[in-house]
């Protein structure tokens, strides 16, 4: 086998010991990393209806057959675990430097069992592997302990780390890197923090074995600048992906006031122009090309690094429209460690809640500064809002009851992204269909859906462009692993990536290749998902009710009393379930099963629930 | 005929303005306009108009509201 190490590192925090497992050929190519190879461990290594914060989960870093190669975005590092905030299966990825080292290491994963009696981090380091103690970080911001690790190892060690949100279980804690890179939405920050493990620092000195490297590193450095190129070519690098916040007002597509509103008048305080100016850095991750974390200084003066969907939600969703403010709650989400998407949700949320009268408080849409104390209370799990809204948004509704949940703005537990769709259906379905809840990295079709089809269509188009799309990003680009930007954004073309995987594995692999193993990872993640929850329907695709509702929908504007209608998203739910080969609660037929090679895990899964 | 004109993202570096209100030499469709404010014409963007997308052919009209943005993919 090229192009994979072929080995996967086992470690347990019961009883600090490790080893060294290998994988054959067959494993690595029918799921390939990333996702894949995470999903697939968890669904053979995880029983259903374990505790996601019990010692008994596991956490997953995948890598890949192109992961710390130079090549273009490449440095990306999928983590993965049974989620406590949404019940079943969720990842992520983010930028950082163990997507080269644990390679260099001689490793494609890492898997982490068990739970320390005291805080502790990793450090790996080619074939050594020590559990030293966390005391001096426990209790710390990322920042404070990214730094530690830094002085202590190296500013080349690849770092993946927690803050107090992790620590305390919020569950929409994620993992941090490199200072400014965070993954694992779906609360995989907090299955660290309840295995006491606050960080993981890995260093490796072995060369990534490669099929072909000449090939390989020639096809590399032409990609790297060509994708360079591409993006000074068009200037997406001057706003970075904050562009989107100006065309999504005048789109009616913002989410403001907890997604009630579409636009705003202000909007134009927190845009891609005013992020520009007040631009002091710029970061991005290993590899990268057309680097996105554009930093400015916040209201204390800090160092804050945004993009759209931080500055989507922590500003227009909760009123905020001051840049610095918004850079305020986006560093304090950082430091702690909170999903700054989910962080945003859940403010928008409360002060929701509280003017619709499901729960008391004193938190209104636009007050910064309480939405600053807010942050902390929720990352240590303080006081009585504080510990519920750690909980996110669905949970949350649960407790305050009347009917708060139809406006706690998730699928599947997972808190939507930065894009108000109650007059967007296909991204609407976007949203519903994704596999691990409510994100929007896997499809995004609203460019799609306003000039290539019609707005206001529920048609079979739009089902289709969010397949071709899921298989794309939330498929290739997660399976390899790698970061989707040099082609989403700037068009650096698709083909060159099953060049890459084909110079590194020695394999002659078409992007039809890649479909079939996407495919086959939705669908692992589906069984994951029925595993769970045997009684699943397809109401459980459907986004929020509040975007169904008439009395929610714009009162002035081009989409004036538009909402999503009830009847046709059913019909466009459908459509992506005929096309997907899935039976009507949205879960794969036998056949579809089959087809992708996958009959022993339908044969695990039906022994929980009924597969047709 | 006068229209305002909105630019996003990089193509307020292309177009050198961000939003101003133009006043036309002419009836012009909505990539007419396009050109007009030195957008080049091979790169693929997306016209609004009030808030609607709207085809390149398409007439714009006076008091419009034209938005010319940059193709996003949603990051």
């Amino acid at each position: 086998m090229k192009g994979w190490t072929g080995y996967i590192l086992r470690v347990n925090l019961n009883d600090k010991t490790w080893k060294k497992e290998s994988f054959t050929e067959d494993f690595a190519k029918k799921w390939v990393g990333g996702r894949g190879f995470a999903s697939k461990i968890l669904f053979d290594e995880l029983k259903p209806g374990i505790d996601p914060l019990g010692p008994e989960n596991k956490l997953v870093v995948a890598l890949g057959p192109i992961a710390g190669i130079p090549a273009p975005n490449t440095g990306k590092v999928v983590v993965a675990a049974k989620s406590p905030l949404t019940g079943f299966y969720g990842d992520g990825n983010l930028g950082s430097n163990v997507s080269s080292q644990l390679r260099k290491a001689g490793y494609d994963a890492l898997i982490v069992e068990g739970k320390a009696d005291k805080p502790v981090y990793l450090n790996i380091e080619d074939d050594k592997v020590e559990f030293l103690p966390a005391d001096e970080m426990w209790g710390k911001g990322t920042y404070f302990s990214n730094e530690w690790i830094y002085k202590k190892h190296g500013k080349n060690a690849g770092v993946l780390n927690i803050g107090q949100a992790g620590e305390n279980k919020v569950l929409f804690a994620v993992i941090r890197s490199l200072e400014g890179r965070a993954g694992g939405r779906p609360g995989i920050g907090a299955v660290m923090g309840s295995k006491m493990l606050k960080a993981i620092v890995v260093k490796g000195t072995k060369q990534i074995p490669q099929a072909d490297p000449d090939l390989m590193r020639k096809l590399g450095i032409e990609g790297l600048k060509k994708a360079h190129e591409l993006d000074q070519k068009s200037g997406w690098s001057k706003q970075s992906t904050n562009a989107v916040l100006a065309w999504c007002n005048e789109v009616n597509g913002l989410p403001v006031q907890n997604m009630r509103k579409t636009a705003h008048p202000e909007a134009h305080k927190i845009d891609g122009e005013r992020l520009n100016d007040a631009r002091i850095a710029t970061y991005g991750c290993p590899s990268c090309t057309m680097h996105c974390g554009i930093t400015i200084h916040d209201d204390e003066g800090r160092e804050s690094e945004l993009d759209y969907e931080n500055i989507g939600m922590l500003g227009p969703n909760v009123n905020v429209f001051d840049l610095k403010k918004v850079g305020s709650l986006n560093y304090l989400c950082d430091d702690y460690g909170l999903d700054t998407i989910s962080a945003g949700a859940v403010l928008g949320f409360y002060a929701d809640a509280i003017e619709h009268g499901a729960t008391k408080g004193d938190f209104k849409f636009g007050d910064a500064d309480k939405a600053k104390t807010l942050l902390w209370d929720i990352a240590a799990r303080k006081g009585e809002a504080g510990s519920i809204l750690a909980e996110g948004a669905l949970k949350a509704a649960k407790l305050y009851g009347k009917n708060s949940a139809d406006y706690a703005m998730q699928v599947k537990g997972l808190e939507m992204a930065a894009y108000n769709c109650k007059s967007i259906p296909g991204q609407a379905l976007a949203f519903g269909v994704a596999a691990i809840g409510g994100h929007h990295r896997e499809a995004w079709i609203i460019t799609f859906e306003l000039k290539h089809s019609k707005r206001e269509s529920y048609g079979p188009e739009k089902a289709a462009k969010v397949i071709e799309l899921q298989r794309i990003r939330g498929g290739l680009f997660e399976l390899l692993p790698a970061c989707r930007f040099p082609w989403v954004e700037v068009g650096y073309e698709l083909e060159n990536y099953p060049k890459f995987f084909n110079a590194a594995t020695g394999l002659n692999w078409t992007l039809s290749d890649f479909w079939t193993a996407a495919d086959r990872a939705y669908s692992m993640i589906k069984l994951h998902y029925l595993r769970e929850f045997p009684n699943a329907t397809r109401k459980d695709d459907y986004p929020p009710a509040v975007w169904f509702d008439k009395a929610n929908a714009d009162t002035d504007g081009p989409q004036k009393g538009v909402v999503l209608e009830y009847d046709k998203y059913d019909s466009l739910l459908q459509h992506y379930y005929d096309q997907r080969g899935y039976d009507k609660r949205g879960i794969p037929t036998m056949d579809t099963l089959k087809k992708l090679g996958l009959e022993a895990e339908a044969a695990e899964a039906a022994k929980q629930a009924e597969l047709n | 005929m006068k229209v305002t004109v909105k630019l996003i993202g990089p193509l307020i570096y292309e177009g050198g303005f961000s939003e101003k209100t133009l006043e036309l030499p002419g009836p012009m469709t909505a990539g007419e306009l396009s050109a007009f404010v030195k957008i080049n014409r091979k790169r693929p963007t997306i016209i609004t108009r009030n808030g609607k997308a709207i085809a390149a052919g398409e007439r714009i009209s006076e008091g419009d509201r034209v938005v010319i943005s940059h193709i996003y993919s949603g990051g």
